[in-house]
């Protein structure tokens, strides 16, 4: 997959380990340290920066798993760790002083002050902002901030406080913040009859969907619940972030970079979503319109569905 | 690395497929078919270790993928050295850890990742029963390894000749009406 972001055109992507210390910890999908050091190699040579995700929170007393995922980044060469605890920012800060940092989503760091400690305390140089705050909100924030923004601009929406969900472990007893797995696959169980395909995570019915419904992943989150006579979504309803055409608005406030989510997607998700994002912000340099790739994307959002989600607050 | 206690999945019998006079005949030249991709999936483990390295404890699994549209199905053992592809009937009971079953097309579309497997989840168009993480491990080996339709033979590395030819025939099929067998 990290090939096919680079040759679509991605500038940076990001990967992990294959262990609990990066937050897509599923099985087949991460490298091994042969691997990260080929990758970085592969990706530097074609103009790429790889960021290695080390944004789990360790556990008390484990440290060093985590400790050695960092050596192990910076020994591959990679352009930078993105992290979120606060144990492994300073581990990485003080054994490594010329590795660039980035603060992962999950640190959920939504304010400048926050952001303001992080730079101070860790050298960090670069924030993922939680997908929490309208365009505005944000242009007000880069002003008062010295590290550069990253903001998420499509891919699944996390409805929690972001690196603070419990349901997975509620279901599972493994969560995205500390095993980095949000349900992880071997709890999810498909059932299928004639009548309906029934989707199960740690042995809950998530949803049950006729014949002609479209399935997902089965997520807490995202399950249909009934409740009072009426059965629906209870936190969130399947649908995929598309901010493609806040592009300009992200820009003019002063957002750095923009981030796809979705690592643990397959190549040919990752090489439409990079292609489309690549030809609009270099659109976008041109000083063309990009209202064309508005809709490129759609047919991948979940659910079939897109919303601008907390960049326009249409609720407010 | 943590072993993992991984759960078979034990397929049931589906009622009809026994007596089907096209089954039997594919089952009987199944010995060519059989050689040919296990040759080639050996020749994959040769030259993508590291992708069969990502299948961790699922080496020494057995996969069963179901073409939604031919009477026969395929296990696939995707062990680094002893791995072995075998044409099995598709009403056949057997232990495997997971079925995947898919119209072939779509199984070719999997195999070299120019079909978003969440997309054709989502949409219905595969099927996936058994252990799911045996699955998604199987399918993120896939794409690391960056196939081509051309690996599923037993060539040498390159011929995009070949492969051209192959992704031609795929796209033909792709716009011919669907057939299910299911």
């Amino acid at each position: 997959m990290l090939r096919a972001a680079v040759e679509a055109g991605a500038d940076s992507v990001y990967c992990g380990l294959r262990d609990e210390t990066n937050a897509r910890n599923f099985p087949g999908l991460n490298f091994d340290r042969a691997e990260l050091i080929e990758a970085t190699r592969w990706a530097h040579e074609r103009g790429a920066r790889v960021l290695v995700a080390i944004n789990t929170f360790a556990r008390a007393g484990q440290t060093d798993l985590w400790k050695r995922s960092v050596d192990t980044a910076v020994a591959a060469a990679a352009d930078a760790i993105i992290a979120a605890d606060l144990g492994v920012l300073a581990y990485a800060h003080q054994a490594h002083p010329r590795a660039r940092l980035h603060l992962s989503v999950q640190a959920a760091a939504n304010s400048s002050d926050a952001i303001r400690f992080y730079a101070e305390a860790y050298g960090v140089k670069r924030v993922v902002l939680p997908r929490v705050l309208s365009a505005p909100e944000i242009a007000a924030l880069i002003k008062e901030t010295p590290v550069e923004i990253e903001a998420f601009v499509f891919g699944g929406l996390c409805v929690m406080a972001e690196g603070r969900c419990a349901l997975s472990s509620y279901a599972t007893g493994r969560s995205p913040n500390l095993s980095g797995v949000c349900s992880p696959p071997e709890a999810v169980t498909f059932d299928r009859s004639p009548e309906a395909l029934t989707t199960r995570l740690g042995g809950l019915a998530i949803d049950r969907l006729g014949p002609g419904d479209s399935a997902g992943y089965p997520t807490l989150c995202k399950g249909r619940f009934d409740a009072f006579g009426q059965t629906d979504y209870l936190f969130e309803e399947p649908v995929s972030l598309n901010a493609m055409g806040l592009l300009a608005a992200l820009r003019t406030a002063g957002v750095r970079a923009v981030k796809v989510e979705g690592r643990q997607r397959g190549k040919a998700y990752v090489a439409r979503v990079a292609a489309a994002f690549r030809a609009a912000i270099d659109a976008l340099d041109r000083g063309d319109d990009t209202t064309r790739f508005e809709r490129q994307l759609t047919d991948l959002a979940e659910g079939g569905r897109e919303t601008a989600g907390a960049y326009r607050k249409a609720w407010r | 690395m943590r072993r993992r206690r991984t759960r078979p999945y034990i397929a049931a019998r589906e009622p009809g497929a026994d007596h089907d006079v096209l089954a039997s005949a594919m089952i009987a030249w199944r010995g060519p078919v059989e050689a040919l991709l296990t040759l080639s999936l050996r020749g994959l483990a040769r030259r993508c270790p590291a992708a069969f390295a990502r299948l961790g404890d699922h080496q020494a699994s057995t996969y069963l993928l179901a073409p939604a549209d031919m009477p026969i199905a395929f296990t696939l053992a995707p062990h680094p050295q002893h791995g072995a592809i075998r044409v099995v009937r598709r009403g056949a009971a057997g232990v495997h850890i997971a079925r995947v079953s898919a119209p072939l097309v779509d199984l070719l579309a999997l195999f070299d990742g120019s079909l978003d497997a969440d997309a054709a989840f989502f949409c219905r168009s595969i099927h996936v029963e058994g252990d799911v993480g045996a699955v998604m491990a199987l399918h993120n080996a896939l794409e690391s390894a960056d196939l081509r339709l051309v690996d599923l033979l037993p060539l040498p590395a390159g011929h995009d000749a070949a492969n051209a030819i192959l992704a031609r025939l795929m796209r033909a099929a792709r716009r011919r009406p669907a057939s299910g067998w299911a």
